[in-house]
Order: C-alpha cells, then structure tokens, then sequence
C-alpha cells in the first residue's frame, strides 16, 4: 500500500514536472524541470525494482546530460524576451494531440487491457537476496556482447562528432605548453660571448 | 556456458563488421598522428580501407545459409552479404567522387572520413539485425554519422540549419520507433526477430497495431515517404554536395534492410496490417515526389524529390507483401543506389573551387563545354526515367510485375502513371544540357582522370546492367526467398 | 502494488506531453531536444514495466543502451546547436527559413 502511494506521488510530480518543461517560458527552467523528471522517474523505478537503470539515470542523465544541457543552454545566450512572446498558432493543435494520444493509449490499455493482456496485474517482488545490478551484469557482458560493443563506437563517433563540430583552433592565442617549457635546456636560450676586454683609453 | 562460447570461426561471418570497427580506430590514429601533417592521406587510407574490406567479405562472408551469431542478435546471410559489398562499394565510389569537392571547400579532414566508416558501420548493423535492439543501434549509429557529415562545413549557415532539421525530425522519429518497439516487445516478451515472426505467427495480441503504428511511423521517416518527408529537399540541398552523394546512396541500402528486416521478417504475422499502412504512404510518396520535383529550379532539391518518388516504388514493392515483391524492392533500391552515385557524381564534378552546380541553369549547354560528362548524366536520367534499354526501365518493370501479380491494380496504374510524369523533368536535365545555350562564364568541370573515369564506367554500368539485366535479377531473387 | 496498466498509463501520459511540446515549442530548438528526452523516457517507463511483469531481463538491457545512446544523441545534437548558434545567433525555429521543405 505504501509502495502504491508512493507510487502515485511521484507520478503526479513527474507529470507535473513534464508539463513544466514544456510550458516554462524559460529554457533555463525547463532544463530544470526536465531534471526534476528524471529524479522522479529515478524514484518510481526503484519502487519497481529496476535499481541499476534508477542509479544510472540519476548519475548519467541528471549528472552528464542534463548538465550538459544547462551549460549549454547558459552558454548560448538566448535572447529571452523573444521566447517570452509565447506559444506559436500551433499551441491548440499541440493541446488537442496531447488529448487525443492519451486517450487513445489510456483506452486500448483500460479498455481492451491492451488487446488481451492481463494489465492490472501487479509486478511480483524478488527475493530479498536478488541483484539487480549483478543480473544485468551478467547478461551484458555475455548475451548481449554485441550490442555492447556497438554502444561503445557509438560513444565513440559522438566523441569525434562533437570534436569535428564544435573545436575551433584560434591562431595567436597566448597558451603555455609545459612539456616545452620543461624541454628547455640553457644552451636554446643562453649564449655566452667571450668578448675580449677592451684597452681603457 | 556452451551457448555463450564463441571461437574465432564461428563469428567469421561478422568479419565485415569487426574488421570494420578496427578500421575505424585506425583511420583515427592515423588522422592523429599523419593526416594532420598530410592532407588527403586519410582519403586514401579509407578508400584502401573500403577495398580490403570487400575482399575481406568476399573471402569470409559469403555464407550459403542463415547464420545466427551473438545470441541470436546478429544475422549473415546471402542477402547480407550483397547489400555489405554493395555498401563498401557504394561508399568507396562516393568517397572517391568528393575528394577534389571537400579539397575544395576546406571540408577534408580526417573525421570525415571516420564519419563515413561509422555511417557504413550503422548500415552493416542493420543489414545484420536480427534483433530490436540492433535494429535501433544501427539506426542510431547511421544516424548520428551522418547528423555530423551534413553540418560538417561549419562555416555554412544554411548546412547547420539544415543539420539541425534533420536531428530534430530524425530523433523524434527514433523516439517512435523506440515506443513502438516497447509495446512489440511487451507483447511477444522477446526482441529477437526470429521469435517475434514466432509469436506473431499464432494468433496473437492485437494491442501489436498499436507498436507497429509507431513503427512503420519511423521506417517512413527514416526512408523518406510522404507525409514525413520534410526533411529529405532541405538536408539534399542544404548539406555539402559530398555529403548530398553520401547520404543519398550508401544509407538506402540500409533502410531497405530495416524495412525488410523488421516488416517483412519480424513483424511477417500482421503483414496485412502494415502493408495496407504502407500502401496510401507509396501512393502519396510516388505522387508527391514526382510532381513537386517538376517544380523545382535547384538540381539537388530536383534529385531529391526525385528520391522520394524512388521511395515510393520502393515502398510499392514492400506493399506487394510476396517474395516477389521483396525482391523488386531490393533490385531498385540497388539499382537506383547506382544511379544516384552517378548523377550525384555529375553534380559534384560540375562544382569547382568557390561555385556550386546546383542550379538547374548550370546545366545549359553541359554539352558543348564537356560532351563526356554531358553523355553520362544524359545516360542517368534516360535510366533514372525508366526508359528502355537502361536498368532503371528493369527496375519499374518488376515492381510492376509484383504489384500485378497481387491485384494491386489501382497501384501498377498510379505507378505507370507517375513514371511518364516523372520522365518529363529527367528528360528536361537532358533537352537542358544538350539543346540549349550555354550561359557566358561557367567556370571548367572537374578533369582529373581517375574520376571522370569512374563516372564513365557508372554511367556504363547502367546500361549494360539493362541490356543484361537477367544476373542482377537472378541474385535479387536468389538471396531473398 | 504498482500494476502494469499504472506504468504503461504514466508512460502513455509522458509521451503524449512530449508530442504536445513539440507541437507547442516551436520557437526554440533546444526544447525540441528536450521533448525528444521526454520522449524516450516515456519508452523507458514501458521497456521497464514489460520487463518486470515478464520477469525478462532483456527490457532493461534495452533501457541501458536507450541511455547510452541518448547521451551520445544528446551530445551531437547540441554540438551541431552550437554550430548554428554561431552562424546564425539564433536558435529560434522560425528563423530557420533559408531551406523551405
């Protein structure tokens, strides 16, 4: 029963939150919300037991990404009053398409219990000495090797991406390389002249 | 475990894939560590990259049946093995065509090239899926490779607006694909393909439309079928020429492979479902893509639009739901990747340092400045129109043949139709080049051999594929049955 | 207890606002990205819940690479952002316009 309660609080305050990312005027408080999404999905997975992906989610997605976001969104520098001059034409086409989309899955889910499934069962509880993480671990590594491996070129190719995109070398920038500094020895940069001393007059 | 173990021979049918992977990093290395000190040294690499990777799958992954390999995650067999060698084929021709263009354009870096070997990695994934979750890797590898290639000239605005269109759509379109994955999965409780088509074929869950709706939603998209095809005229035109030959040949081979692998494989059991879908989708597609082509007074909108109407014919031979019509589909898409590579080429040949030939007007009098080039495009866009003797006439004939032999009537006659429609603005290209007056001051097209060779032997290759077309066709049917 | 038809409602929920935000922000291309993060969460609720209530494993696998992938999508996208931000100093949607599709 807790559990179930628990479960419809952070619910309602990922919807809320959701429908803050897309209403706030402002970018930098939609990243915000976005991020107060993510922490309430964290919670609601771990009432499901999918303790990993909940940890993950926090520490990649709220950590990495969502900061990502916010640095980017600062960085850019959006003229906000532009934004503020509020939704497009669009806004009611966007409303109605909301409804009717949540009608439509709500209805084939309630109604037809998604064509046959037996929807209102509830998730069975592991045994208290399950590991989530131990689990996944051992199918990721072993069964899904593959997929792994692509997951690891795809990081990869957004590394360079990201690199080919956005690297600007600036010519005349004044940077200190260390490793030549410490390469200079006394002979580069010192020359010492005899020079013959001259008679007094 | 016996079933996890693996020695090196039994993966030897995904050696295209591993040995791709390794290319990749050393493609970079060399960037690293060579390229930087020599421009175009990677170009060469890759294009010898690409030759040895053919070989390699000549020698390891031509395999004469299905082979399953990680856990079932992964596929080789002879349909894969003729789309992987006309994928380093495609790409290495492409490659080869935009060296002296990226030159040009101060565009020739190393990444770019590294962004091609990722894209073509992404196209291997989805020729081998067999599983949602290599399905949606490959798509995504594809996807964000060629996000890049098209905003990789970051001194061009109008690159990067176009970059960004095509994320936005594309990543909304990978978020669909997702969801409709999650409710396929729910329903069958596997991602292998194989036993999706299992579940599938007993009576089975009919809360599967609702995924499949999604799904098809993003195959469409991904293909570039009317009405989600928005995308497709602004990337052409807006991406770096190279980047428009690139991204209008070598990925065709792998959406074919995503709309075979995942409709006409996985989802086998609701067949009637998703062709009746595609089938208003082709209709519009072919419609659309062949009217609003006339239209257009820049070449590149005009090719692309024109690849819609290729979608829709494609699209048509899924509609067809048989053996049949899956093979039509595969024979065009391989034969219209030929055609493309060859008058994308011509439009990058006809560029030089500082002028983009993407004006139709470019085009007035081709011949009289260059009677080589002129004859090639000619020869593309008679094949292209459908006319006989060239190989794009074989490739309508036989979609039109599987839409016969279902009883698709309404559609061979649409598809008839919108060929003679779609053969005013190809002829146009050649009245263009041959029968009017060359504006003063078009600055040389390119005349380096290697090259204009090429294109000769691309143009060539279209017609003698029509004059024989019977082998192409024999292997189309053979590798799908 | 929580039951399937609560989870796939919440999700069905998270992807209809993801849709209507993106009907509705099309002033602003970074809160396009961010419905589109809306978007796939609403997946993940459902490969999640599957996953639980088949007692499969794979359905989280999948919301591993989602995620993985969605970082790396997250980080080209605002790469190639950055780079329209400098040409154009602007990422409104309407002053996108120069390609008319």
């Amino acid at each position: 029963m807790l559990v179930e309660i628990l479960f419809y609080i952070f619910a309602t305050l990922l919807v809320a939150g959701a429908l803050g990312v897309i209403t706030a005027r402002n970018p930098v408080y939609s990243v915000l919300f976005l991020v107060f999404c993510f922490v309430n999905s964290a919670a609601i997975w771990l009432l499901v037991e999918a303790e990993f992906l909940a940890i993950v989610l926090v520490l990649v997605y709220v950590g990495a990404v969502m900061v990502l976001f916010l640095f980017v969104v600062m960085m850019l520098d959006i003229n906000l009053a532009e934004i503020r001059q509020g939704f497009t034409r669009f806004a009611w086409l966007g409303w109605i398409t909301a409804l009717a989309v949540i009608a439509e899955i709500t209805g084939v889910i309630w109604r037809n219990g998604l064509g046959g499934v037996d929807v209102g069962r509830g998730f069975v509880s592991e045994p208290a000495n399950y590991s989530n993480t131990l689990e996944l671990g051992r199918v990721l590594y072993t069964h899904y090797a593959y997929p792994f491996e692509l997951a690891a070129v795809l990081l990869v190719v957004a590394i360079v991406a990201a690199i080919a995109l956005t690297l600007r070398r600036r010519p005349g920038l004044k940077v200190q390389d260390i490793s030549r500094q410490v390469a200079v020895r006394a002979e580069d940069r010192l020359r010492v002249v005899k020079v013959s001393a001259e008679k007094r007059s | 475990m016996p079933d996890t173990m693996m020695n090196l021979h039994s993966i030897a049918a995904a050696v295209p894939e591993i040995y791709l992977t390794a290319a990749i990093c050393i493609v970079l290395l060399f960037e690293a560590f060579v390229g930087a000190k020599r421009p175009g040294a990677t170009g060469t690499l890759t294009l010898l990259v690409l030759v040895v990777g053919a070989a390699l799958t000549v020698a390891y992954a031509d395999v004469a049946h299905r082979v399953v390999l990680f856990d079932g995650t992964y596929v080789a067999d002879p349909l894969a093995y003729v789309l992987k060698l006309a994928g380093f084929l495609a790409v290495a021709v492409a490659l080869l065509y935009s060296r002296a263009y990226l030159q040009n354009r101060d565009i020739l870096k190393g990444e770019y090239y590294v962004l091609s070997l990722s894209a073509l990695l992404g196209i291997f994934v989805l020729i081998s899926a067999n599983s949602l979750l290599t399905v949606y890797l490959g798509v995504e590898l594809l996807a964000l490779s060629v996000y890049a290639m098209v905003a990789f000239d970051r001194e061009s605005g109008v690159a990067a607006e176009a970059a960004m269109k095509y994320f936005v759509l594309g990543a909304i379109a990978s978020g669909m694909l997702l969801y409709g994955m999650s409710i396929v999965y729910g329903l069958t409780g596997t991602l292998n393909l194989d036993g999706i088509a299992v579940a599938l074929s007993a009576p089975h869950n009919l809360g599967v439309i609702l995924g499949l709706t999604f799904i098809v939603v993003a195959v469409a998209f991904k293909l570039g079928a009317v009405p989600f095809h928005m995308w497709l005229p602004d990337v052409y035109d807006g991406a770096p020429t190279s980047v428009t030959l690139f991204i209008g040949t070598a990925p065709k081979l792998g959406y074919f492979a995503l709309a075979l692998r995942l409709l006409a494989h996985g989802l086998a059991g609701v067949t009637v479902d998703w062709t009746a879908m595609l089938a208003p989708l082709a209709v519009l597609t072919l419609v659309v893509g062949n009217v609003v082509a006339i239209a257009q007074t820049n070449i590149k909108r005009m090719l692309a639009y024109s690849t819609i109407s290729h979608v829709g014919f494609i699209l048509l031979g899924f509609v067809a739901g048989t053996v049949n019509g899956y093979g039509a589909a595969l024979y065009y898409t391989l034969v219209y990747v030929l055609m493309a590579l060859g008058f994308f080429g011509v439009v990058i040949l006809a560029s030089r340092k500082g002028f983009e030939a993407d004006k139709l007007e470019h085009y007035k009098g081709l011949y009289r400045r260059d009677p080589l080039l002129a004859l090639a495009m000619a020869m593309l866009m008679f094949s292209t129109a459908g006319v006989p003797p060239f190989v794009g006439f074989w490739a309508k004939l036989r979609i039109i043949q599987a839409l016969w032999e279902t009883q698709h009537l309404w559609l061979v006659v649409t598809a008839v139709v919108m060929s003679v429609v779609g053969a005013f603005y190809y002829l146009r290209v050649v009245k263009l080049m041959y029968f009017d007056e060359a504006p003063e001051s078009l600055p040389d097209t390119v005349r380096s051999f290697g090259v204009r060779f090429a294109l000769g032997v691309n143009a060539a290759a279209v017609l003698v594929l029509g004059i024989l077309p019977a082998p192409l066709l024999d292997l189309c049917a053979r590798v799908i049955h | 207890m929580i039951t399937l038809a609560d989870m796939l409602t919440l999700s069905g929920i998270l992807f209809a606002l993801a849709v209507a935000g993106i009907f509705l922000n099309r002033k602003n291309v970074i809160l396009l990205l961010m419905c589109v993060e809306l978007l796939l969460l609403a997946a993940n609720f459902n490969f999640i819940a599957f996953s639980r209530m088949l007692g499969d494993l794979t359905g989280q696998v999948f919301v591993f690479f989602v995620l993985t992938v969605a970082a790396a999508e997250s980080a080209i996208g605002l790469a190639i952002l950055v780079v329209l931000f400098r040409e154009r100093r602007s990422i409104n949607v309407e002053d996108l316009n120069t390609l008319k599709g």
